[in-house]
């Protein structure tokens, strides 16, 4: 006997949850981007990547904070709101950016060429100490993220679209096509292949390996930023403990899609999206996590390169 | 260590304070001191409210020691976090340590503590073997004080967990008796946050909402680590309940209330005491606050006149107003320190174990009516308050006097 009748058939919430999917899945796929590149270069899990996307949703915060926005109370439109987004992008695409390239320069160029797993634990450590960095100064409590995005829906019958689920498309699919082609069209593109390739071959072929690297760890940390900043004004929160959930899934997105692939990263990022919501609506949410790696197992063990990996012949 | 002088103003206040019989020898006593350890999560989601809890207690026991201290002996404080980074709330493995750590120093006669009931789950095995007795001001799991789990909660036997709140034996079915009976609410969806405290609210609520033929849509649980909910949010959209209810505490709470306030505009929705705190109001924030319901598992104490004097001296000493939750650990201080004035006034050594017993006879007269509890520790009065965030601007958007309007008491179930 159910008297509130259905607002939306099983389709409709079906369509709604694609949507819901797609936003998380450009979140993870920019997330995910930071994981490959890295790794594609210096086969490293960068695990401080978890916590670079953290602290630059707080960097993203003090940006609008910085221009008089706080809480979801004032609402910009027009110029004042593209110039505020612009600036608040930049300055937390920068700020993700620079980070990465403190970390990469101050703990882990050091440890290049040292065998084993010293530079991956150095990275678990350095992510500690971004999470107690900010834990100890800014404190533990949610953050009220301020927002200047009007709030606007539209309705496409059962389907709801709100302005700031097309932003975060929008944002995610200029960056990664600008990834895409300064990957594939650029110099230093070229000598990110390369080095991804075959970093000995390529310094002998006058590839400056170290520059390609802080190239790598810039780019990623930026898309970190980039992320977090989305984060922050769709879901109007922030917090010290944000990275760990975020991290982990991208970065199974990352080697679901095949890690040290590009196209991989996307594709994995937006398809573990749609996993989490589709998971959610037709199971429970509370399996999310399971029901992600086991997809992730199945993957792995029928193509162990995940979907877009390539066949790394093993360097010795 | 007092210094001289410092001793001389205690013996002259005590001899003021003491001029009755039994206590002119306590004034040769005034430099002994028991403890008081004090266990909440200062660290993670619920800092906020565990700062205005621990304020509350400390205000009483700040006044007992200005006083001369309570018979003869001065009140020190063991301040313990049970609040993890990792956990970014309440860590019941954290809690289960500093209850050892409590346990273990041999001068700590009773405590007060924790706000939350996964904490004390935790907790309350340990103490019960350390003969230690807590009070909550805030954690209402039932389980923890019922007969029925008396092995796992209280091996020794005695109930050493008491509280200045009633449990969710009340506070969940009874906000299922408001929504049938006042909010008219058909049909519900219940949400909690896998936590003890949560789960059993959330538990408590569904049966009765049941029992009083709302109509369950269904029930979720939301990993409160989480940040997106849209999914769950989503689907409850989809089957259209007339409310949604949410057991849980804020890190998962702000959350949610955020969430819903963009996928469920208009529905009617409503929690626990979880939802009741400065948290909710810094971490969602308005507009997406507005119109949220909460209980409390308490009279609520702020309005009563009679607790004008002690919100004064609060907000002088502290800065910020209290909330309901600081007034019961401040009642809570009441019960420890009338327990020990009691052990002593009868001529018996100060301990944990006649601090206990003393506590379990407690009748302590406060701002929320006579503090007695049954057999198990439990409060006597069972009453749960109903709130709803309404925005006042003539007050901070953080104020939590003010942005909880107080809509009544909830109807008990007969």
């Amino acid at each position: 006997m159910n008297r509130g009748a259905p607002a939306v058939s099983e389709y409709g919430v079906l369509l709604q949850q694609v949507i819901n999917g797609l936003s998380l899945g450009a979140m993870y796929a920019l997330l995910a981007l930071g994981f490959t590149l890295v790794y594609g270069i210096l086969e490293l899990i960068n695990f401080a990547h978890f916590n670079v996307f953290m602290v630059s949703s707080f960097v993203g915060m003090w940006a609008l904070q910085l221009l008089g926005i706080s809480g979801q109370g004032q609402v910009l439109t027009g110029f004042a709101l593209a110039g505020a987004l612009v600036f608040a992008f930049v300055a937390t695409m920068l700020a993700g950016g620079v980070l990465g390239v403190a970390i990469e320069r101050l703990s882990l160029r050091p440890l290049r060429g040292v065998p084993g797993t010293a530079a991956m634990i150095t990275t678990i450590g350095v992510s500690y100490i971004l999470f107690n960095i900010i834990l100890l100064t800014v404190g533990a409590g949610s953050e009220n993220y301020p927002n200047p995005l009007p709030v606007v829906r539209w309705q496409f019958g059962e389907v709801t679209l709100e302005l700031k689920t097309l932003l975060i498309w929008g944002v995610a699919t200029v960056l990664m096509i600008a990834l895409h082609l300064f990957v594939n069209r650029t110099r230093l593109g070229k000598a990110m292949r390369a080095t991804a390739q075959d970093a000995e071959a390529a310094q002998m072929m006058g590839v400056d390996v170290d520059r390609v690297v802080v190239t790598a760890f810039f780019l990623g940390s930026a898309l970190a930023g980039a992320a977090a900043l989305i984060f922050g004004l769709y879901y109007n929160y922030t917090s010290f403990i944000i990275g760990y959930t975020a991290g982990l899934r991208a970065f199974t997105a990352a080697v679901l899609g095949g890690i040290g692939s590009v196209p991989g990263a996307m594709v994995g990022g937006v398809l573990i999206g749609l996993i989490e919501t589709l998971g959610g609506q037709l199971i429970a949410v509370r399996w999310t996590d399971v029901i992600i790696f086991s997809i992730l197992i199945l993957v792995l063990v029928f193509v162990p390169t995940g979907l877009f990996g390539r066949a790394v012949p093993t360097k010795s | 260590m007092l210094s001289r002088r410092s001793l001389i103003i205690h013996l002259s206040t005590t001899a003021l304070v003491g001029a009755l019989a039994t206590h002119a020898r306590s004034a040769a006593a005034a430099d002994k001191t028991v403890k008081v350890g004090i266990n909440l999560p200062f660290t993670g989601a619920d800092a906020h409210d565990a700062e205005l809890i621990k304020d509350g207690a400390l205000l009483a026991i700040d006044e007992a020691n200005a006083q001369g201290g309570v018979a003869g002996y001065k009140i020190e404080v063991l301040l313990l976090d049970d609040g993890t980074a990792t956990a970014g709330q309440y860590d019941p493995a954290q809690a289960a340590t500093n209850a050892r750590k409590m346990v273990a120093d041999k001068e700590v006669v009773a405590a007060i503590g924790p706000q939350m009931s996964g904490s004390g789950k935790a907790m309350s095995p340990i103490l019960s073997q350390g003969d230690l007795a807590t009070i909550t001001p805030s954690s209402t799991n039932p389980d923890i004080t019922d007969p029925k789990f008396a092995g796992q909660y209280r091996p020794k036997g005695k109930p050493i967990y008491f509280r200045t709140v009633t449990t969710d034996a009340f506070q969940g079915p009874n906000m299922a008796n408001y929504y049938a009976d006042v909010l008219k609410v058909k049909s519900v969806y219940v949400l909690d946050d896998s936590g003890a405290y949560g789960v059993g609210i959330a538990d408590t609520f569904q049966a009765q909402a049941e029992k009083r033929g709302i109509k369950v849509l269904g029930r979720d649980q939301l990993n409160p680590k989480e940040t997106d909910y849209a999914t769950t949010l989503t689907k409850i959209k989809s089957l259209n309940p007339d409310a949604l209810y949410y057991g849980g505490v804020a890190q998962a709470g702000v959350k949610v209330v955020k969430q819903a306030s963009d996928i469920l505009p208009k529905m009617i929705k409503g929690g626990g005491d979880g939802l009741y705190g400065a948290e909710i109001l810094r971490g969602a924030g308005f507009p997406a606050a507005e119109g949220w319901y909460a209980t409390i598992a308490a009279p609520n104490i702020l309005e009563n006149p009679e607790a004008a004097p002690v919100i004064d001296r609060f907000a002088k000493k502290y800065g910020q107003q209290p909330e309901n939750y600081s007034i019961t650990a401040y009642d809570a201080a009441l019960v420890v320190l009338d327990a020990i004035k009691r052990v002593a006034a009868s001529g018996k050594e100060v301990t944990r174990e006649a601090v206990r017993d003393a506590m379990q006879t407690a009748r302590v007269k406060s701002i929320q009516g006579e503090i007695t509890f049954d057999e198990n520790g439990d409060l006597q009065n069972r009453v749960i308050s109903v709130f709803r965030i309404v925005k006042d601007d003539k007050y901070p958007p953080e104020d939590v006097l003010h942005q909880y309007k107080y809509l009544g008491v909830a109807p008990q179930s007969s």
